[in-house]
Order: C-alpha cells, then structure tokens, then sequence
C-alpha cells in the first residue's frame, strides 16, 4: 500500500484519519504518523475541507460509496491538480458503518490529454469544414463562370453583327464605341477563362493533353496576333528563335496560353516605344523561353509573390492595368505540370524578364494494323475492352542511346507485364489479356477485354512504376529515361464497329530517353565563385558535366549572366578557373510547395581551356 | 445556283438569333433546332447541306446526334461543324472521335465560322 502512487488512507466516523500511506503522508507534507488523529481541517484551507468532510458525512451516513469524484484540487504544496476521489463505507461484522477508505488518485495528466484529444477532434473537424468550403468555393467558380460563358458569347456575338455592319452600316462613332464595348467582352471573357482555370486546379481536375509540337510553329503562329497587338501600342516585339526545328513533347493549348499571358503581361505594362523580346535557347535537356521587356518592371519587394494567385503589384498606381492576377499562377502551375520552372528577373524602372523551361522529349504515335484489327473484332462482337499502349518514344534514338539488346529488352517487357497482370488481376482477365509486342518499332500493346476503367488506370501505373524500377536496374550511361501514362478520353472512333457505344479507352505508357549533350556527374565540391567587386562567395557544386555545372546559391543571380569561379580538386590538387554563363535558376524547395531562399543554378562553360578541361577529365572521369 | 441550306441547333434562343442573321446576311438559308431530337427529324425531312451543332442540348446531346448521323451512310456526308461554350480540356478531342468536320468554340469570330463553312460546302 505504501508503494502505491495514489494517495489512500482511513477515516473513522468522525473525519479523523486512521491510517495514510506514504503518498498520502508526502502529499500533506508530514510524517505519516503525524497524520494519525487529525482531519482534513488541519492539512487543507476551510472551504476545502468542508466539501471533504461533507462527502465524508454522506459516504457513513447513507453507507453508498462515491466513485470517481473528478475534482480540481491545489494540494498542500501550492500546485494546482485534477483528482479523483473514491470514498468507500466501512462496516464492522454486524454491517455498521464505522468508517470510509478513501482513495485519491491525480489525473491532472489524463485531463490534460483528454483536454488535448478534444482540441485535436474540434480542429480536425474545422480543418474539414473548411475543406468542404473550399472545394464548394471551387465547384460554385465553376458552375458561376459555365453560367457567365452562355449570355457573354451571346452579347459578343450580337455586338459582332453590328459592329461588322452585317446588319447595315453605322457610322464611325458607334464603330468606336462598339469596337470597346468588345474589348471590354474580351476582358470580361478572359477574365472567366482565368478563374475556370484556377477552379480546375483547385478541384485537381486540369489535364494535360500532350502531343508532339514544333515550338518554332507554336511561337510563328502567335507572333502575328501579337505584333499587331504590340504595333497598336507602339512597341516593338521581336522574335528571336534558333533555325533548327525544336520538337517538344507538351500540351501546345496551354503552353501557347503561358506565352500569351507573358507576352500580353509585357505589352500591358511596357509604355510606347519600348521594346519586346521573345527569346527561344535549346539547352541540355530543357528548352528555355524568356520574354523580355523594357516595361515599368517590378519592385524588388514584389518579386517572391508574382506568381501567387490574386497577387498583382503596382497596385496603387497603375489603375490603367487591371487584372486579378490569376495568370501567372495559372502560367507557374501548368509550366510545373510539365515538368519545367518558372522565374522572374527585374528591375523598377529597367524591365522584366520572364523565363520558363519545358522538358525535351518527344513521341511518335500511331496503331498498328494487327492491333487494330484485334480491337475492332473485340468491339464488333460488343465485348468492352480497355487498351493500354506502351512505346518508346523515338524508337532508332533510343536504341543508339540504351544498350540493352532489343529482343532482350522485349521480353523483359513482357515478363514485367505478365507479372503485373498475373499478380493484381483476376483469372478471367489473364487468360483473355491479349499482349502484342513490335520489335521493330518499339512498341507494345496491351489489350484487356471486359476491364473496368479504374482497374486499367491501376494497372498502367503499376506498368510504369515496374519499367521504372528496370530501367533503374538497367542504368543508362548517357540517356535519360522518362516515363509518363496519359489517357484518352472514352470512346475512340471505330468505323467498323457496329455496335456503339461500347466503351473503349486508351492509356498511354511512353518511355522517353533523352541524351545529355554531356554527363552529368553528381559531384559535391567547394566552389569560389567570384562576384562583382572583387568579392567571393563560396557554394557547393550539385553536378558537373563537361559542359558546365550546377551549383546551390543563396544569392539571386542573373540569367545569361557570365560569373566567374574556382573549383579546387582536393583529390588530384587540380583548380579550375572560368568563366561561365548562366542558363537557369531554379528556386529551391524545403519541402513540396515551400521555398526556401536559396537557388539551383546552371551554368554553361565560356570558351573552358583545354588544361582545364583535361583536369576535368581527369578529376571526374567522364 | 440554289442557296444552300444550313441547320443550326442551338438551345440557347438569342444565341440562334445572332447565328442566323450572320448566316441569312451572307446568302444561307437557315433552318433551326432547339434540341437533339428535333435536330434529327430536321436532317431526316429537310436534308440541309450543312449541320452547326451545339454540344450541350437538351433531350440527345451533341455528341449523340453527330455519332447518329455519321454512322448512317445516308447522311455521313452532311459536314458538321462542332460548336460549344465549353473549353472543356477533352471536348475537342471527343469531338474528333465522333466524326465532326470542325470544331468552334463560342464565342466565335464570324468570319472564321463563315470560312469555315464555305471550305466545308466546296468539298
């Protein structure tokens, strides 16, 4: 008893305590055999004591015990606790009550917890109000702006007729005041497409749909619309792009959108005269696109948040240059989505300059005859069936690139399939799967007879994270390998099929490679890099390549700047002395969506002597 | 030369005002539907030479009507041109897969509806 943790003592029929333990006697801060013969009154303040001793009385007089009486008590030492109190009657042989045992126990720790439990359950419920409210705020968006679409179509397309004189002519007055009636519809309709973005973001339901696209067409087809645009305002705009043609594989809808809203964003904040430029760079294994100008710029201050949604700066004075700002997050997120960065460079007063990167690969797509025909036989005798392709995205590169043999590789690929199809799906689907490969255009097809959509999505993917982990087996010296599912919409066009609709969908599995003009080599060094002013800053050295390296930094540098470093090889005791340029800048993450001010830079190398780049060679055996 | 004669389905009342006085002023006849199914009986007894036709409709959606009809050998030949609100992201893509000539997204710029037609009636 006198080990126990709780306090318990007895108390004959007058409150007076006959026995306590020792938790009891260090509680009261006595010795427990000065406890002996004193009450409550002797050890607690009045009050106190007074509702001890009425529960006493009720305990003995009635003979009922009180259990777990939760009760706030400061003990005789001064701190403050929650307690529980038992209080049972003791009775001699004949049943008569001649006392109580009292057991207390502290359980300012439960409460605490408890306490702690039901804060957590109330926050977790807000958190799921407000996601509710959130996603219904998103929902309403959308359902608002579908809503707004149908009578601004109709005003726009009323206001046409007249303003086009198809109804009769109108003077040049009205022509004026029709002609920014429709600016206005225009910005109002912008305004819609805007927030129907942001709302698809939001709800996760933006999709992307690749296909293979020349940037040089992409930007020729825009530069019409907007030089005209530009000539209005009295701004020059100039398109500056490398003759070969750059073959990108992208969403051509929505990187378009990205240009225009840079480009629109340079001319709305560039004052006559200035000047426009468009620029296109093909580097290692990205395409980086800046569009510069000579515009008003943004303050330094401004920068961190650009690409934030509702964010627009200048807002005080510029009441001429509205906008929610809701391009350029809508610009940030669809680059990201496509595997690119997105950043700004600029100065008040001098100009901005708006960079973007996109991925280099590509893919060739089409069906086969003999696939064909197997899918059509299918849908004839009205048997659902979905279809996942797997192809290896410009198949003559990719074999000069990766050196796996491509009979071996094939049947890698399908004993990686088998497996898959073998371990997550039902007997009836294994033995009707149909599984054609073609060598020698580097494909594979995959048809799966009375699938649901859901399971073949499942199934692509576990495709694709199985291919990944055997082309990670299998490295590649000097080729990247990317690997993506896409989907296609329901039902494709069959013209043999007699029976429709029968549902049919498509899935994507491509395997990208893309050679590095040079390795690259994670390499982790001291570098001095020597910034203006005769000052140096030391960094670390992320990869390095003959072509140049990448390195962290917390200072924001230039973009086609030229810096100049040092490099110390502590192994061979070679240094490296440069100049180099630089080709991207990427903000570095501390976690997913939280930055941190520090920078991922890439440079490119300025004319690297040639004991240099034997040092290189040498040090990081290429 | 007889006037050519062009079916615009659009549910939506003023909107098939606007398309038809652009359509009248430049030489077409026009004749009208509000829904998918009326749009049908319409190809059936009138036989238009071109069909303009809305996605979203009451009764038979767009998508229904145009796979109807370019699986019938009867009237796979009367070019359709897709027309629509939405933007969205797979409309386009669907809307190849059923057949349709063309696609416009609303609102439109006249004289790329207007070409658009002409090139579709020469073929």
């Amino acid at each position: 008893m006198d080990n126990a943790p709780d306090v318990i003592y007895f108390k004959d029929r007058n409150g007076r305590l006959v026995l306590v333990n020792q938790s009891h006697a260090k509680g009261l801060g006595a010795r427990p055999e000065d406890i002996v013969g004193k009450t409550d009154f002797d050890f607690f303040p009045k009050k106190r004591a007074e509702i001890m001793a009425e529960d006493d009385m009720y305990v003995i007089k009635s003979g009922k015990p009180i259990i777990d009486k939760v009760e706030r008590a400061t003990r005789p030492d001064g701190i403050d606790n929650y307690v529980s109190t038992t209080k049972i009657p003791m009775r001699d042989e004949r049943g008569k009550v001649i006392g109580l045992i009292g057991i207390t126990r502290d359980i300012t720790r439960r409460m605490q917890f408890d306490r702690l439990k039901k804060e957590k359950i109330r926050i977790e419920k807000k958190l799921e109000i407000l996601e509710t409210l959130n996603s219904l705020k998103s929902e309403f968006i959308s359902t608002v702006s579908h809503e707004l679409r149908t009578p601004l179509a109709i005003i726009k397309q009323l206001v046409m007729l007249v303003l086009n004189e198809t109804t009769g002519s109108i003077n040049k007055k009205q022509k004026e005041i029709l002609k920014k009636t429709d600016n206005n519809i225009e910005r109002l309709r912008n305004l819609i497409d805007e927030l129907l973005d942001i709302s698809r973001i939001e709800r996760d339901k933006l999709k992307l749909h690749y296909s293979l696209v020349n940037l040089n067409d992409l930007l020729k087809d825009s530069s019409n619309f907007f030089k005209k645009l530009a000539q209005e305002k009295g701004i020059t705009l100039s398109y500056h792009l490398p003759d070969k043609a750059i073959n990108l594989f992208i969403d051509a809808d929505r990187i378009n959108q990205v240009i225009s809203n840079l480009i629109n964003n340079a001319i709305k904040f560039s004052e006559e005269g200035g000047g426009i430029k468009v620029e296109v760079k093909v580097l290692e294994t990205k395409v980086r696109i800046a569009v510069v100008d000579s515009g008003i710029g943004i303050a330094r201050t401004d920068l961190p948040q650009i690409f934030n949604k509702f964010m627009q700066v200048s807002k005080t004075f510029e009441t001429e240059r509205k906008g929610i700002g809701l391009g350029l997050s809508i610009a940030k997120e669809l680059i990201e989505r496509h595997g690119g960065e997105i950043w700004v460079e600029s100065k008040v007063g001098v100009g901005s300059k708006f960079y973007f990167t996109v991925p280099l690969f590509y893919r060739p797509n089409k069906l086969n005859k003999q696939v064909k025909n197997k899918i059509d036989s299918l849908l004839n005798r009205g048997i659902s069936a979905q279809f996942i392709n797997l192809l290896i995205v410009d198949y003559k590169e990719f074999r000069k690139r990766v050196s796996i043999e491509p009979k071996r590789l094939f049947n890698d690929i399908r004993i990686i399939i088998d497996g898959v199809i073998k371990k997550a799906c039902q007997a009836d689907v294994r033995n009707s799967s149909i599984i054609l490969t073609d060598i020698r255009n580097g494909r594979c097809s995959i048809i799966l007879p009375g699938m649901t959509q859901k399971k073949a999505t499942e199934l692509a993917n576990l495709f694709r994270d199985e291919m990944k982990r055997y082309f990670i087996k299998n490295k590649t010296r000097n080729a990247f390998i990317t690997l993506g599912v896409m989907s296609y919409p329901r039902n494709m066009h069959l013209r043999k099929a007699r029976h429709f609709p029968v549902s049919f969908s498509i899935k994507e599995i491509y395997i990208g490679s893309e050679t590095r003009r040079f390795e690259r080599t994670l390499y982790k060094v001291n570098i001095k890099i020597l910034v203006p002013k005769n000052k140096t800053e030391s960094s670390q050295t992320v990869d390095i390549s003959k072509g140049g390296i990448c390195f962290v930094s917390s200072r924001l540098l230039r973009t086609d700047s030229r810096i100049q470093f040092r490099l110390d090889f502590p192994k061979n005791k070679g240094s490296i002395y440069t100049e180099a340029r630089i080709a991207w800048i990427k903000k570095m993450e501390s976690s997913p969506g939280k930055t941190v001010n520090k920078y991922k830079v890439g440079t490119e190398f300025i004319n690297l002597k040639n004991k240099y780049r034997k040092i290189l060679a040498r040090e990081v055996k290429f | 030369m007889d006037k050519k004669k062009i079916l615009l389905v659009e549910d939506e009342k003023d909107m098939r005002y606007a398309v038809t006085i652009q359509l009248e002023a430049n030489g077409y006849e026009v004749i009208t539907a509000k829904d998918g199914q009326e749009a049908l009986d319409k190809v059936y007894k009138k036989r238009p030479d071109l069909i303009i036709l809305d996605l979203m409709l009451p009764k038979m959606d767009g998508y229904k009507v145009c796979r109807i009809l370019k699986f019938d050998t009867r009237y796979k030949g009367i070019p359709v041109i897709m027309f629509t609100a939405r933007v969205q992201d797979s409309d386009k893509k669907i809307g190849e897969e059923v057949g349709s000539d063309a696609y416009i997204t609303k609102p439109f710029d006249p004289d790329v509806l207007l070409n658009k037609i002409r090139e579709l009636l020469k073929r």
